[in-house]
Protein backbone atom coordinates (compact mmCIF):
# COMPACT_ATOMS: atom_id res chain seq x y z
CA UNK A 1 0.00 0.00 0.00
CA UNK A 2 1.35 3.60 -0.73
CA UNK A 3 1.80 5.80 2.29
CA UNK A 4 -0.67 8.11 0.76
CA UNK A 5 -3.40 5.75 0.74
CA UNK A 6 -2.48 4.69 4.21
CA UNK A 7 -2.69 7.45 5.50
CA UNK A 8 -5.88 8.18 3.99
CA UNK A 9 -7.22 4.77 5.91
CA UNK A 10 -5.90 6.29 8.85
CA UNK A 11 -7.75 9.88 8.49
CA UNK A 12 -4.39 11.01 9.29
CA UNK A 13 -2.57 14.18 7.64
CA UNK A 14 0.58 13.91 5.62
CA UNK A 15 2.60 16.72 6.92
CA UNK A 16 5.31 16.83 3.73
CA UNK A 17 2.60 17.55 1.08
CA UNK A 18 2.35 15.39 -1.74
CA UNK A 19 5.26 13.05 -2.32
CA UNK A 20 7.39 13.03 -5.25
CA UNK A 21 7.29 9.56 -5.60
CA UNK A 22 4.79 6.44 -5.21
CA UNK A 23 6.48 5.09 -2.06
CA UNK A 24 5.10 1.84 -0.57
CA UNK A 25 4.76 0.42 3.21
CA UNK A 26 5.79 -3.48 3.32
CA UNK A 27 5.76 -2.96 7.01
CA UNK A 28 5.33 -1.50 10.29
CA UNK A 29 7.75 -0.79 13.05
CA UNK A 30 7.62 1.16 16.01
CA UNK A 31 10.42 2.39 18.26
CA UNK A 32 11.51 5.51 20.08
CA UNK A 33 14.97 4.34 20.59
CA UNK A 34 16.73 5.75 17.25
CA UNK A 35 19.68 3.69 17.14
CA UNK A 36 17.70 0.56 17.68
CA UNK A 37 15.28 1.63 15.04
CA UNK A 38 18.51 2.21 12.77
CA UNK A 39 19.96 -1.12 13.44
CA UNK A 40 16.62 -3.22 13.35
CA UNK A 41 13.58 -1.67 11.07
CA UNK A 42 13.33 -3.64 8.09
CA UNK A 43 13.65 -1.26 5.01
CA UNK A 44 11.03 0.03 3.72
CA UNK A 45 8.58 0.03 6.88
CA UNK A 46 6.53 2.85 7.83
CA UNK A 47 8.14 3.75 11.46
CA UNK A 48 5.80 5.03 14.25
CA UNK A 49 8.21 7.14 17.15
CA UNK A 50 6.65 9.71 19.44
CA UNK A 51 9.90 12.01 18.24
CA UNK A 52 9.93 14.93 16.17
CA UNK A 53 13.53 15.83 15.98
CA UNK A 54 15.24 16.80 13.20
CA UNK A 55 17.48 12.98 13.67
CA UNK A 56 14.09 11.18 12.89
CA UNK A 57 14.76 12.57 9.26
CA UNK A 58 17.86 11.56 8.90
CA UNK A 59 16.86 8.02 10.29
CA UNK A 60 14.48 7.47 7.98
CA UNK A 61 16.99 8.44 5.06
CA UNK A 62 19.59 6.20 6.16
CA UNK A 63 17.28 3.05 7.36
CA UNK A 64 15.24 3.53 3.94
CA UNK A 65 12.09 3.24 5.53
CA UNK A 66 9.11 4.24 3.43
CA UNK A 67 7.39 7.15 5.93
CA UNK A 68 7.61 7.93 9.83
CA UNK A 69 4.27 8.06 11.55
CA UNK A 70 3.68 10.33 14.40
CA UNK A 71 1.23 9.21 16.98
CA UNK A 72 -1.31 11.09 19.46
CA UNK A 73 -1.21 14.31 17.15
CA UNK A 74 1.76 15.16 18.60
CA UNK A 75 3.05 18.59 16.84
CA UNK A 76 6.03 18.48 14.32
CA UNK A 77 8.56 21.10 14.79
CA UNK A 78 9.03 23.14 11.62
CA UNK A 79 12.27 22.60 10.53
CA UNK A 80 11.64 18.87 10.69
CA UNK A 81 9.15 19.18 7.83
CA UNK A 82 11.01 21.39 5.63
CA UNK A 83 14.04 18.77 6.18
CA UNK A 84 12.13 15.73 5.23
CA UNK A 85 10.84 17.93 1.94
CA UNK A 86 14.17 18.56 1.33
CA UNK A 87 15.16 14.74 1.89
CA UNK A 88 11.72 13.44 0.24
CA UNK A 89 10.82 11.81 3.34
CA UNK A 90 7.20 11.92 4.55
CA UNK A 91 5.95 12.28 7.62
CA UNK A 92 2.26 11.16 8.83
CA UNK A 93 0.60 12.95 11.27
CA UNK A 94 -2.01 10.50 13.08
CA UNK A 95 -4.63 11.16 16.25
CA UNK A 96 -4.34 7.59 16.80
CA UNK A 97 -2.03 5.59 19.12
CA UNK A 98 1.13 3.63 17.82
CA UNK A 99 -1.35 0.44 18.98
CA UNK A 100 -4.11 1.83 16.76
CA UNK A 101 -2.44 2.45 13.75
CA UNK A 102 -0.64 -0.72 13.91
CA UNK A 103 -4.16 -2.61 14.36
CA UNK A 104 -5.41 -0.82 11.10
CA UNK A 105 -1.88 -1.57 8.90
CA UNK A 106 -2.79 -5.23 9.95
CA UNK A 107 -6.29 -4.80 8.52
CA UNK A 108 -5.29 -3.56 5.45
CA UNK A 109 -2.67 -6.60 5.00
CA UNK A 110 0.18 -4.48 5.68
CA UNK B 1 21.77 4.43 22.22
CA UNK B 2 21.15 2.20 25.04
CA UNK B 3 23.49 3.16 27.13
CA UNK B 4 25.33 6.14 27.59
CA UNK B 5 29.24 4.18 26.95
CA UNK B 6 28.21 3.71 23.64
CA UNK B 7 27.85 7.25 23.07
CA UNK B 8 31.59 7.79 24.40
CA UNK B 9 32.51 4.73 22.32
CA UNK B 10 31.06 6.89 19.27
CA UNK B 11 33.08 9.89 19.86
CA UNK B 12 36.15 8.20 20.75
CA UNK B 13 35.89 6.00 17.22
CA UNK B 14 35.86 10.11 16.12
CA UNK B 15 38.97 10.97 17.65
CA UNK B 16 40.93 7.81 16.16
CA UNK B 17 39.61 8.58 12.87
CA UNK B 18 40.68 12.10 13.46
CA UNK B 19 44.23 11.15 13.91
CA UNK B 20 44.07 11.72 17.87
CA UNK B 21 47.56 10.56 19.96
CA UNK B 22 45.49 10.93 23.46
CA UNK B 23 41.94 10.85 23.72
CA UNK B 24 40.74 11.61 27.31
CA UNK B 25 37.72 10.82 28.88
CA UNK B 26 36.24 12.66 32.11
CA UNK B 27 32.91 11.69 34.12
CA UNK B 28 31.96 13.49 36.78
CA UNK B 29 29.31 13.99 39.44
CA UNK B 30 28.92 17.73 39.61
CA UNK B 31 28.63 18.98 43.20
CA UNK B 32 24.73 19.18 43.77
CA UNK B 33 24.91 15.56 42.80
CA UNK B 34 21.94 15.93 40.02
CA UNK B 35 24.07 16.32 36.97
CA UNK B 36 26.68 13.70 35.64
CA UNK B 37 29.05 15.55 33.08
CA UNK B 38 31.11 13.72 30.79
CA UNK B 39 33.80 15.30 28.66
CA UNK B 40 35.76 13.40 25.92
CA UNK B 41 38.74 15.26 24.60
CA UNK B 42 41.24 14.55 22.12
CA UNK B 43 44.19 16.13 20.38
CA UNK B 44 43.45 14.87 16.66
CA UNK B 45 43.13 16.90 13.42
CA UNK B 46 39.75 19.31 15.05
CA UNK B 47 37.34 20.85 12.85
CA UNK B 48 37.38 24.51 11.39
CA UNK B 49 34.47 26.89 12.71
CA UNK B 50 32.35 25.87 9.20
CA UNK B 51 32.53 22.04 10.16
CA UNK B 52 32.01 22.58 13.58
CA UNK B 53 28.79 24.70 12.98
CA UNK B 54 26.95 21.67 11.02
CA UNK B 55 28.32 18.49 13.16
CA UNK B 56 25.09 18.67 15.20
CA UNK B 57 23.42 18.48 11.97
CA UNK B 58 22.33 14.75 11.46
CA UNK B 59 23.05 15.17 7.44
CA UNK B 60 26.79 16.33 8.19
CA UNK B 61 29.13 13.11 8.04
CA UNK B 62 32.73 12.44 7.84
CA UNK B 63 31.87 9.42 6.05
CA UNK B 64 31.96 9.35 1.91
CA UNK B 65 29.72 5.98 2.15
CA UNK B 66 26.81 7.98 3.24
CA UNK B 67 25.77 11.22 3.52
CA UNK B 68 24.02 11.04 6.79
CA UNK B 69 26.23 11.08 10.21
CA UNK B 70 24.05 10.28 13.66
CA UNK B 71 27.01 10.19 16.21
CA UNK B 72 27.03 13.70 17.28
CA UNK B 73 23.17 14.04 16.58
CA UNK B 74 22.22 10.75 18.66
CA UNK B 75 24.35 11.92 21.80
CA UNK B 76 23.23 15.48 21.55
CA UNK B 77 19.71 14.32 21.56
CA UNK B 78 20.19 11.84 24.34
CA UNK B 79 21.87 14.06 26.95
CA UNK B 80 18.96 16.75 26.21
CA UNK B 81 15.93 14.65 26.45
CA UNK B 82 17.66 13.41 29.85
CA UNK B 83 17.23 17.44 31.23
CA UNK B 84 20.79 17.90 30.09
CA UNK B 85 23.03 19.82 27.18
CA UNK B 86 25.88 19.34 25.14
CA UNK B 87 28.31 21.39 23.55
CA UNK B 88 31.23 20.79 21.41
CA UNK B 89 34.46 22.87 20.68
CA UNK B 90 37.14 22.16 18.09
CA UNK B 91 40.42 24.06 16.95
CA UNK B 92 41.97 22.96 13.46
CA UNK B 93 44.99 20.86 14.22
CA UNK B 94 44.94 20.99 18.31
CA UNK B 95 42.16 18.39 18.93
CA UNK B 96 37.95 18.49 19.99
CA UNK B 97 36.19 18.47 23.16
CA UNK B 98 32.95 17.03 23.31
CA UNK B 99 30.81 17.69 26.58
CA UNK B 100 27.72 16.32 27.59
CA UNK B 101 25.58 16.45 30.88
CA UNK B 102 22.69 14.42 31.93
CA UNK B 103 19.97 15.06 34.80
CA UNK B 104 21.19 12.03 36.72
CA UNK B 105 18.01 11.28 37.86
CA UNK B 106 15.77 11.57 34.87
CA UNK B 107 13.88 8.89 33.72
CA UNK B 108 15.04 8.98 30.23
CA UNK B 109 18.81 8.94 31.38
CA UNK B 110 20.03 5.76 29.61
CA UNK B 111 22.35 3.84 32.10
CA UNK B 112 26.08 4.48 32.08
CA UNK B 113 26.15 0.99 30.30
CA UNK B 114 29.18 -1.11 29.54
CA UNK B 115 32.13 1.61 30.48
CA UNK B 116 34.73 -0.70 31.10
CA UNK B 117 34.36 -2.94 28.05
CA UNK B 118 34.44 0.19 25.81
CA UNK B 119 37.70 1.60 27.62
CA UNK B 120 39.48 -1.75 27.66
CA UNK B 121 38.62 -2.14 24.20
CA UNK B 122 40.04 1.09 22.93
CA UNK B 123 42.66 0.31 25.40
CA UNK B 124 43.18 -2.80 23.60
CA UNK B 125 42.20 -2.17 19.89
CA UNK B 126 44.21 1.12 19.63
CA UNK B 127 47.58 0.56 21.72
CA UNK B 128 49.58 3.22 20.19
CA UNK B 129 46.69 5.70 21.33
CA UNK B 130 46.87 6.87 25.35
CA UNK B 131 43.23 6.25 26.43
CA UNK B 132 42.58 8.21 30.28
CA UNK B 133 39.82 7.52 32.01
CA UNK B 134 39.01 9.87 34.96
CA UNK B 135 35.78 9.15 37.24
CA UNK B 136 35.28 11.78 39.90
CA UNK B 137 32.66 12.16 42.52
CA UNK B 138 33.39 14.90 44.68
CA UNK B 139 37.00 13.88 46.46
CA UNK B 140 36.72 10.58 44.95
CA UNK B 141 38.12 10.23 41.67
CA UNK B 142 39.62 6.71 39.84
CA UNK B 143 42.18 7.31 37.26
CA UNK B 144 43.03 4.83 34.15
CA UNK B 145 45.73 5.40 32.02
CA UNK B 146 46.31 3.09 28.99
CA UNK B 147 49.99 4.40 28.61
CA UNK B 148 51.08 3.88 32.11
CA UNK B 149 49.61 0.35 32.16
CA UNK B 150 51.67 -0.51 29.33
CA UNK B 151 55.02 0.65 30.63
CA UNK B 152 53.79 -1.48 33.44
CA UNK B 153 53.36 -4.52 31.20
CA UNK B 154 56.47 -4.20 29.28
CA UNK B 155 56.33 -6.37 26.25
CA UNK B 156 52.98 -8.17 26.87
CA UNK B 157 50.35 -6.99 24.58
CA UNK B 158 47.20 -4.68 25.60
CA UNK B 159 45.18 -6.88 23.54
CA UNK B 160 46.70 -10.10 24.77
CA UNK B 161 43.26 -11.76 26.82
CA UNK B 162 43.96 -11.74 30.08
CA UNK B 163 45.11 -8.15 29.95
CA UNK B 164 41.85 -7.04 28.85
CA UNK B 165 39.90 -9.34 31.33
CA UNK B 166 41.96 -7.55 34.36
CA UNK B 167 41.32 -4.11 32.42
CA UNK B 168 37.95 -4.79 32.58
CA UNK B 169 37.55 -5.70 36.18
CA UNK B 170 39.74 -2.72 37.55
CA UNK B 171 37.54 -0.01 35.71
CA UNK B 172 34.29 -1.93 36.85
CA UNK B 173 35.57 -1.52 40.20
CA UNK B 174 36.47 1.97 39.55
CA UNK B 175 33.22 2.50 38.65
CA UNK B 176 31.58 1.28 41.85
CA UNK B 177 33.90 2.77 43.88
CA UNK B 178 33.39 6.37 42.62
CA UNK B 179 29.63 6.62 41.31
CA UNK B 180 28.05 3.34 43.63
CA UNK B 181 24.76 4.42 45.43
CA UNK B 182 25.19 7.92 42.94
CA UNK B 183 23.96 6.27 39.91
CA UNK B 184 21.08 3.89 40.56
CA UNK B 185 22.22 1.08 37.99
CA UNK B 186 25.15 0.52 39.76
CA UNK B 187 25.40 -1.04 43.65
CA UNK B 188 28.03 0.65 45.87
Amino acid sequence: MLAAEFAAKLGAKVLTGEPRDNTEIKGIYCGDLLSWVMSHAPKSSAWVTVHTHLNIVAVASISELSCIIIPEGIKVDEATINRAIDENTIIISSELTAYEICSIAHDCGI
Amino acid sequence: MREISLHILDIMQNSTAAQARVIKVVITVESGKSMLRIVIEDDGCGMDSKVLAKVTDPFTTGRTTRRVGLGIPLFKASAEQSGGDFAISSQKDVGTVVRARYEINSIDRPPIGDLPGVIADMAAGYPTVEIHLQLENGDRQFVFNSREVKQVLGDVPLSEFEVIVWLREYISEGLKEIFGGVLSEINS
